[in-house]
């Protein structure tokens, strides 16, 4: 992957770090996928459990924590390498893949629970 | 509140009708919007702009690795009062979106793709399958999204967690957003918001808008660049290093010798 290197300063150690721009918005493009995925999954779980009011709520971050867990654990110990931040890894998107979420929930309790 | 009981020829007739529709409708859309759209033309210039642009940003921010007279020679050929690139560059005034007949033309194919079906469509569900009650969402709401969600139905009593169809169809066209990027890949058409965001922010940005504007600013930016060599004491510091690494070798590197 070609593409113009960046630099940036770590706030923690002062050093600074460079970083290829291009792979980094490739890694964040696979991720957005995965929480897609993930999103529509975790959503059409919850409606076929028939999970409702805030359950259903603490089943999405829950879903998100464990995708978290699952990418920390497939980059290991060299999660440096891939991603800028850890936390970042965590918090960017986890609102967009709500509404995913929220629509596939209901269309799946709907068709199990409400007919 | 007493449970409704819904009738399953609506979960089959409805239902399942709307998300289907508005799912194929999208990808529909995706493909009529490839099919009806031009590629961009770039001319020669734009790409010699913007490409002078980013060499001279990248020398502001990177200027400091290498030496202070190739970076004078540098700054100089962007910013020479009178042979600078940055200086002598004559660029007609950047066109008026609204008069640009090609502008236009591309405004009326994305809002021909867009909006267009969007209408059409919700019309048309709204038409076929008024009134009905398809579903609940699984959580409590409070009455002020009853409007937003029973859309076409009418009723005081009704609790606000049930959706009416017209309403069902839009949840339908927001959330299927993010789905329509796992089945149509990265950059398709039918997510209009997410292309023009990859256009903001994208590597090989285009050239702004009007680059006489554009160039002042980088000029100035360029003028203030003040260059301070981080590369100063690296010999001695390098020495130091291996020095501290490998001090046994170095010694007896020097007896040798």
């Amino acid at each position: 992957m070609s593409g113009r290197v960046r630099t940036r300063i770590d706030r923690g150690t002062g050093e600074i770090v460079a970083y290829s721009d291009a792979a980094v918005r490739n890694n964040m493009a696979v991720i957005e996928y995965c929480r897609t995925s993930m999103a529509a999954l975790s959503g059409a779980t919850a409606g076929m459990l028939g999970l409702t009011g805030l359950y259903g709520f603490l089943f999405f971050f829950l879903a998100g924590l464990v995708l978290w867990v699952m990418l920390l654990l497939k980059a290991g110990s060299k999660w440096q390498q891939y991603f800028v931040s850890r936390k970042s890894l965590l918090t960017s998107g986890l609102f967009s893949g709500l509404f995913t979420y929220i629509l596939c929930w209901t269309f799946l309790y709907g068709m199990v629970h409400v007919y | 509140m007493a449970e409704l009981l819904l009738d399953s020829d609506i979960r089959i007739w409805v239902f399942l009708p709307i998300v289907l529709i508005t799912f194929l409708c999208g990808i529909v859309r995706h493909y009529v919007s490839v099919l009806i759209s031009t590629q961009k033309k770039v001319d020669l210039q734009q790409v010699q702009d913007s490409q002078a642009m980013i060499r001279s940003r990248m020398l502001r921010e990177n200027g400091k690795y290498i030496p202070k007279q190739s970076f004078l020679m540098r700054r100089h050929f962007f910013n020479n009062e009178e042979s600078g690139y940055l200086k002598t560059a004559r660029r007609p005034a950047a066109p008026q979106p609204m008069t640009d007949p090609n502008m236009m033309v591309e405004m009326l194919k994305g809002q021909l793709t867009n909006v267009v079906p969007m209408i059409a469509i919700g019309g048309w569900i709204n038409w076929t399958f008024s009134g009905f009650v398809t579903t609940k969402v699984p959580f409590p709401l409070t009455l002020r999204f009853k409007p937003m969600l029973q859309r076409g139905i009418e009723l005081v009593s009704l609790d606000a967690s049930w959706v009416s169809s017209a309403s069902w169809y839009f949840l339908n066209v927001f959330g299927l957003r993010s789905i329509y990027t796992l089945v149509l890949g990265e950059n398709n058409a039918a997510d209009q918001a997410r292309i023009m965001e990859e256009q903001m922010s994208g590597a090989a940005m285009n050239m702004p808008q009007d680059p006489k504007a554009a160039f002042k600013a980088e000029w100035e930016a360029l003028e203030i660049a003040d260059h301070k060599w981080s590369l100063k004491d690296v010999e001695t510091d390098v020495l130091q290093k291996a020095e501290l690494e490998l001090p046994i070798d170095i010694q007896s590197y020097a007896n040798t010798a």
